[in-house]
């Protein structure tokens, strides 16, 4: 049931303008970029060392001669330089994003993160720690509807990066002082990360438990 | 240029616009209504003199013609965003309750930049869009009170239901570029699926199960990549659709192969996995939004009836 004018009227042309505005507005500003992921502290993490370690050995296949040093090098400039000439080129819609919120970002999901970070509170009662919330563990979940929900989720997984260690702190020090109050007993409270490579098919069908390390620990006292 | 202003000149029902119009505002009311029941709004909306657990982001517009994120100016906001939701799903009180909830839900949700998604952003597009629609002149409470009746086939201006298309295809293809890890792209393993389901950041249960499955998952990485690279085949599937009757073996290729449904099919299984799997919020549902703007009226009315039918 569509139906069209054969005359077009300057509302006709004014709309075609706009939309062609838009459709140039909204493709430049989601084409590829690094973005947020500018982070040289981000790039040294062991998820990101992989991802240059593999990708690497695939351009060395094709003739090329980089050390994944180079490489990460190579690869900073080049990011730094689309960034430069991004912003130069997304200026001038500026004011058009902000007020109509079409700003565009859909970086998701680009590389599986390896090296996941799982977090952890303790309280330290009669001189002995205890679990009280562990990251999807069915056993220790105080405030568990806070960080289950994905709002949560996405904060406490930029605090296992080393680059918001700030806002990390900020957070232990919140949800250490609300245990305090919640847990009368507890002298002090302990937050942390437990760091680990995650489990290869073959690793988790033999039954293997992942290895890591605890760190991170922010302990806030009474 | 006459011809690409002649194309965004056709009227049709705005039937695909107002299904649209109700799955987007039940996005909204999901995204907010979630952090509600969780009691998150002011661990995460609030100062910290408030008892917020991080400083806010100043600079929504809105928020400083209010004077501020004070509780009441924040709580006001959740309230607007729910009720603008309702009101879209209802689709009642046409644009102005777009407009109040767009201004109310970006206002919301900038304050804390480190507790949203990409979903916040695919809402605040899709509320645009919706702004621009007439996207309560059918199957709504607006309609009703206007005609009598709760559909009207009256054509309207039909070009915002390509914006949409363009807007979904845009963000899969430019996710599925970005997707660039060894696990990815083509000449690796394709284990991209199967370490992303195993992060406890956003997956639901223990999934080191899906261990005994990896050879779905690797098929799964592979469609799903190829599936978002190849997104402006959709997009263009949909025009070749609205414009069967043209000449073009291409288009008679794809629309005898019915590429559009391929897509379609792959997109809602694709989401309903990430669904039952992970929690991203309501990201699958704001995707799905957009879906109903690949059909014209007529085949969302066709359709329905063949539904019914078989009901």
């Amino acid at each position: 049931m569509t139906t069209s004018r054969s005359d077009l009227g300057p509302w006709a042309w004014a709309r075609a303008a706009f939309i062609a505005f838009h459709l140039t507005a909204i493709t430049l500003m989601a084409l590829p970029a690094p973005g947020g992921g500018m982070s040289r502290t981000a790039w040294k993490t062991p998820t990101v060392q992989a991802e240059f370690r593999a990708w690497t050995g695939r351009v060395n296949a094709m003739g090329m001669d980089y050390t994944p040093a180079e490489f990460e090098d190579t690869l900073w400039d080049l990011a730094s330089g689309l960034m430069k000439a991004r912003s130069k080129v997304l200026a001038p819609f500026g004011t058009y994003y902000r007020y109509t919120g079409t700003a565009q970002s859909w970086r998701m999901f680009v590389a599986p993160h390896r090296f996941p970070a799982r977090l952890e509170f303790r309280i330290e009662e009669n001189g002995k720690w205890r679990t009280i919330y562990a990251t999807r563990s069915p056993d220790f979940r105080w405030h568990a509807e806070h960080f289950d929900h994905d709002r949560m989720r996405s904060a406490v997984f930029r605090y296992a990066w080393p680059h918001y260690a700030a806002h990390y702190n900020r957070f232990s020090e919140y949800y250490g002082r609300m245990a305090l109050r919640e847990f009368p007993e507890a002298t002090a409270f302990e937050s942390r990360f437990f760091a680990y490579r995650t489990l290869s098919p073959e690793e988790a069908a033999s039954g293997m438990d992942p290895d890591g390390n605890y760190g991170s620990s922010r302990v806030i006292r009474r | 240029m006459r011809r690409f202003a002649a194309f965004f000149d056709q009227r049709e029902p705005a039937t695909p616009l107002a299904l649209y119009r109700i799955l987007v505002g039940m996005s909204v009311i999901s995204a907010i209504g979630s952090v509600v029941w969780a009691g998150l709004v002011p661990v995460i909306w609030h100062e910290i003199a408030d008892g917020g657990m991080r400083k806010l982001v100043q600079g929504n517009p809105v928020i400083d013609a209010l004077g501020g994120p004070t509780p009441q100016v924040v709580w006001g906001l959740v309230w607007a965003s729910l009720l603008g939701g309702l009101a879209m799903v209802l689709g009642v009180g046409g644009r102005f309750s777009v407009l109040v909830t767009a201004l109310a839900f970006r206002a919301v949700t900038s304050l804390n930049n480190h507790t949203g998604g990409s979903y916040d952003l695919l809402i605040a597009n899709a509320l645009f869009l919706c702004f621009l629609a007439p996207s309560t002149a059918t199957l709504s409470l607006d309609c009703k009170l206007r005609t009598g009746a709760w559909t009207d086939d009256t054509p309207r201006p039909s070009w915002v239901r390509w914006l949409i298309v363009y807007q979904i295809v845009l963000v899969y293809w430019t996710t599925g570029l970005q997707k660039v890890s060894s696990h990815w792209v083509p000449g690796g393993d394709f284990s991209a699926l199967y370490y992303i389901l195993q992060q406890p950041s956003w997956h639901r249960f223990d999934m080191r199960w899906v261990s005994s499955f990896f050879l779905f998952t690797q098929i799964g990485t592979a469609v799903s990549w190829f599936w978002e690279v190849f997104a402006p085949l959709w997009g263009l599937s949909a025009y070749y659709a609205a414009t069967a009757e043209r000449e073009g073996k291409l288009r008679a290729w794809f629309n005898r192969m019915h590429v559009r449904e391929v897509y379609l099919v792959l997109g809602v299984i694709f989401h309903l996995v990430i669904h039952a799997l992970m929690n991203v919020g309501p990201f699958s549902m704001i995707s799905l939004a957009f879906y109903p703007a690949f059909y014209g009226h007529d085949e969302l009315t066709a359709a329905w009836s063949r539904l019914r039918s078989k009901g």
